[in-house]
């Protein structure tokens, strides 16, 4: 009996763990990654040191994020947070051949085309960085603070659905968690399920 | 539509070919992807939409609760993993129309949406409807279509499956036990986390004859996981893992029990219940009611015993429906709830108050229709109807005794069908009337028991006392519920009550005018309603709760006390009990406070906790449940961090306690 307790608790501790390293929980420091932009330029978590970075796994061709483009709500959200000085990176973990692949030149175009107000949009062709952080849909958004720990990861909204009708009635999560944060509070929902597309990694 | 081809055939079927009034039956949404594309599960892992049905019926039709057959999961690059439908599905849903319609045919409607995805996501919707010809009789339809779909929904898991959770920091780990599950069978779990979880990817291994799951969290764990254990020659059971606030494994052997052992327990219970102290003075009430009849004609003896009999019956079944009512409806119910309810011991402290009075003379309870028929037909009929009342009411006292043999089969009582608790309660109705049937039906009996006389009357005030005693048992209990100023109050009401009851024996008599009559009883029931309103509405409501709950080196409970002494690997002893639990204190004067018992615990380290349930704190029924009872008293051990948890019998002795402490520690020390 004591063996059988024994091993319970080890294997909880052991599958717990493995999946420690998968999702980086939140209050833990996130992870630092190194990707190029649409021009060319590097950006990596650690030059944005000392400020509020949101990070916003993005699929053009995903229903669920045309539902918050389409809308108009993520441009808001994204001028929102540039006016308080909060540095937005949307990276697109598509792999090449893969839905939602974009490069240099079709990323910008979107861009244009979507009046996109982000910091910058990066290319993850490799999936490190969306690993990194266990992004698993598109939308899956991450606040982290200027400490470099992470204070919000999961949906982008209350209501998961891919019409645009329901934005209205939903709470925006990242809004609310940015607000909470930036006053010095602690996110009332730090954690969410993120709801969407599944990110297009690279088949193994 | 997605480059030129439609993703998703959807179509509206029913398994009948009209709709009869009142007779439910089944309709399906099949919907048929394009090969390779998947629609989603009710809980569509880690990316993806369930499918919705929204229906629109005629004012009087219901539809029930989607039917979804056993997903597939679906795996992607990135570890990402879904349940979802590839080719086609069909989602069944039961149709219930009124009890009349009119001769028309029928049109039901409903729009299905639902995201298709394959290496892309689509979301789609369609109106979908249905005409049914309105008819008294009908024959099904789509007969193949509907017996393949149905055979590949969940079944109902074995009766005989014990689930246990242990619940730690990042995950739960469910233990599934039974011979039903092929040995060695490879399993797979669905969960169907809440909204306010994020669940990961449950792993399932096999450790003896348990089958473990374990379920990892990226946000706290839940204390209640529902979901599909799959095997691999595809059935599959919906489980919901029980509660699980302590990271303990419980013992379930109880459950696994038969039901025949549950009802003879049940009778046997039952039949304890007669012998218990807060009975007692009713059931001398009774006996002494059968030495009065002794001298009368058999009829009306085996009438009374039929009654009092009757009683303890409805009051059983009516606990058994409220019971199944509740919770049908949800609620967590527990044996001897009731008083944990202030307002309950409040009325029962009444009703034993007005019997004592009753008993001493003060005045006699009539009831109105018996005394109607006494002054048409001079029979005994007021003596049945008392003595149904009687059997009520000592069933409402007997009720937080839970004797030593009620307890499991309550226990079992509490997880089973409505029809099972039914069975139950009337094994033990049955259990606790079993000697008074025995005594009305042969009087002969009766014959060993002394004759009546003037004694008779000493006694019945004597009995007066004994109920006297047991209002003061009752006022305790009030006072440990709510603090001694609502005691104060509810005594304060208890004196108006007195006060009417005497006011009635005095003027309200056969000779009494009509007048005074009519005046006395407006002036009692002026008395009684204000008393209520002044006494109980407003004083005994707003005082003050002033309880001192641990006492003595006991420590109070709190789930965070008990996780945390078990974190730190400290032997820990639980007593739960209750201010009107008389085993519970009896047990506590007698073993527990007794300087022998004293001094093992601090010999050998044991944290002592204390967890009262006098107000039915939730969190203790809780852990009471785990345990399979339905209430106090309750001793558990828990050796530590690891190890099983002791569960003592009801009734505790010094020599159980002291050994167990010894082996248990001795345990610790060995394994360390």
């Amino acid at each position: 009996m004591k063996m059988k307790s024994l091993l319970i608790t080890l294997s909880s501790l052991i599958a717990a763990s493995l999946f420690a390293a998968d999702v980086p929980p939140v209050g833990s420091a996130a992870p630092d990654f190194s990707l190029k932009d649409t021009k060319g330029q590097t950006h990596s978590l650690g030059q944005y040191k000392g400020k509020y970075v949101v990070l916003e796994w993005f699929n053009p061709e995903c229903p669920f994020v045309k539902k918050h483009y389409g809308s108009d709500n993520m441009q808001k959200l994204q001028k929102e947070a540039a006016d308080k000085g909060v540095v937005w990176l949307t990276i697109d973990s598509s792999a090449e051949g893969k839905e939602g692949y974009l490069d240099a030149d079709a990323a910008n175009k979107i861009m244009t085309q979507w009046k996109t107000k982000q910091t910058a949009l990066l290319l993850d062709p490799d999936g490190a960085a969306g690993k990194a952080y266990g992004a698993k849909n598109t939308p899956h958004m991450v606040i982290i603070n200027p400490d470099g720990k992470i204070v919000y990861e999961g949906a982008i909204d209350s209501k998961a659905s891919p019409n645009p009708a329901d934005i209205p009635n939903s709470t925006n999560y990242v809004k609310v968690g940015l607000e909470e944060a930036m006053a010095g509070k602690a996110v009332s929902n730090p954690q969410t399920k993120p709801y969407g597309c599944s990110v297009k990694y690279k088949s193994m | 539509m997605y480059q030129g081809r439609e993703l998703v055939k959807a179509e509206l079927l029913a398994d009948t070919n009209a709709v009869v009034p009142g007779k439910p039956f089944t309709v399906g949404v099949l919907l048929r992807m394009q090969p390779h594309w998947h629609t989603y599960w009710k809980f569509s892992g880690d990316a993806g939409l369930p499918s919705e049905i929204k229906w629109e019926l005629p004012p009087g039709w219901k539809a029930g609760e989607i039917q979804w057959p056993i997903p597939k999961k679906l795996l992607d690059p990135g570890d990402i993993q879904t349940y979802g439908y590839e080719d086609e599905v069909m989602l069944m849903q039961e149709i219930t129309p009124p009890a009349s319609l009119g001769d028309a045919p029928v049109k039901i409607s409903a729009q299905a949406s639902w995201l298709v995805c394959e290496r892309l996501c689509i979301p789609g919707s369609a109106n979908l409807s249905l005409t049914l010809a309105r008819s008294t009789t009908s024959s099904p339809a789509n007969a193949e279509l509907f017996a393949r779909w149905r055979k590949t929904l969940p079944q109902k898991p074995p009766n005989d499956l014990a689930v246990h959770t242990t619940r730690g920091p990042h995950e739960l780990s469910i233990a599934l036990k039974s011979p039903a599950i092929p040995k060695n069978a490879s399993a797979a779990f669905y969960p169907l986390p809440d909204e306010k979880t994020v669940a990961g990817h449950p792993k399932t291994e096999w450790k003896k004859d348990e089958l473990i799951i374990i379920v990892p969290f990226e946000t706290n764990p839940p204390e209640e996981l529902r979901g599909l254990v799959v095997f691999d020659n595809g059935t599959g059971w919906y489980i919901g893992s029980a509660s699980a606030q302590i990271a303990t494994p419980v013992s379930h052997a109880a459950v696994t029990r038969g039901l025949w052992t549950f009802l003879l327990f049940g009778f046997i219970g039952g039949f304890i219940l007669n012998l218990m102290p807060c009975v007692l003075p009713v059931i001398s009430l009774k006996i002494f009611g059968f030495i009065k009849h002794a001298g009368q004609d058999r009829q009306s003896i085996v009438r009374n015993g039929v009654a009092f009999v009757l009683g303890i019956f409805v009051w059983f079944v009516g606990l058994a429906l409220l019971l199944i009512g509740l919770k049908s409806a949800g609620h967590q119910i527990t044996w001897a709830a009731q008083f944990t309810n202030p307002y309950f011991v409040l009325l029962l402290s009444v009703i034993v108050l007005v019997f004592a009075l009753d008993l001493f003379g003060v005045f006699e309870i009539v009831l109105p229709q018996a005394l109607m028929h006494r002054m048409l037909h001079s029979g005994a009929r007021e003596g049945e109807a008392g003595s149904f009342f009687q059997g009520v009411f000592a069933t409402a006292l007997a009720t937080p005794c839970t004797a030593p043999f009620l307890g499991p089969a309550l226990g079992f009582a509490f997880t089973q069908s409505p029809l099972i608790i039914m069975s139950i309660f009337l094994a033990i109705a049955a259990g606790m009337s079993a000697p008074y049937l025995a005594l009305s039906i042969h009087p002969a009996w009766l014959r060993f028991l002394p004759k009546p006389g003037s004694w008779m009357d000493h006694v019945k005030q004597f009995m007066g006392f004994l109920l006297l005693a047991t209002l003061l048992f009752l006022l305790y209990v009030l006072g440990a519920e709510r603090g001694y100023e609502a005691m104060t109050w509810a005594s304060c009401f208890l004196l108006v009550i007195a006060l009417a009851c005497w006011m009635k024996g005095r003027f309200i008599t056969l000779m009494a005018s009509r007048l005074t009559k009519s005046f006395v009883f407006l002036l009692m029931l002026a008395l009684v309603i204000g008393g209520a309103f002044y006494f109980i509405g407003d004083k005994f409501r707003s005082a003050k709760i002033d309880i001192v709950q641990a006492s003595g080196d006991w420590q109070m409970f709190t789930p965070d006390r008990l996780q945390t002494e078990l974190d730190q690997d400290h032997a820990v002893f639980v007593d739960f009990t209750a201010a009107w639990c008389i085993t519970c204190k009896f047990n506590e004067k007698s073993v527990l406070e007794s300087a022998s018992v004293r001094d093992a615990f601090t010999r050998h380290g044991v944290t002592k906790i204390k967890a009262d349930w006098t107000n039915g704190d939730p969190a203790i029924t809780k852990l009471l449940q785990q345990f399979g009872r339905p209430g106090v008293p309750l001793y558990v051990l828990y050796p530590g961090k690891s190890g099983e948890p002791f569960v003592f019998p009801e009734l505790l002795t010094k020599n159980l306690v002291l050994e167990k402490l010894e082996t248990i520690t001795r345990s610790t020390i060995a394994s360390q």
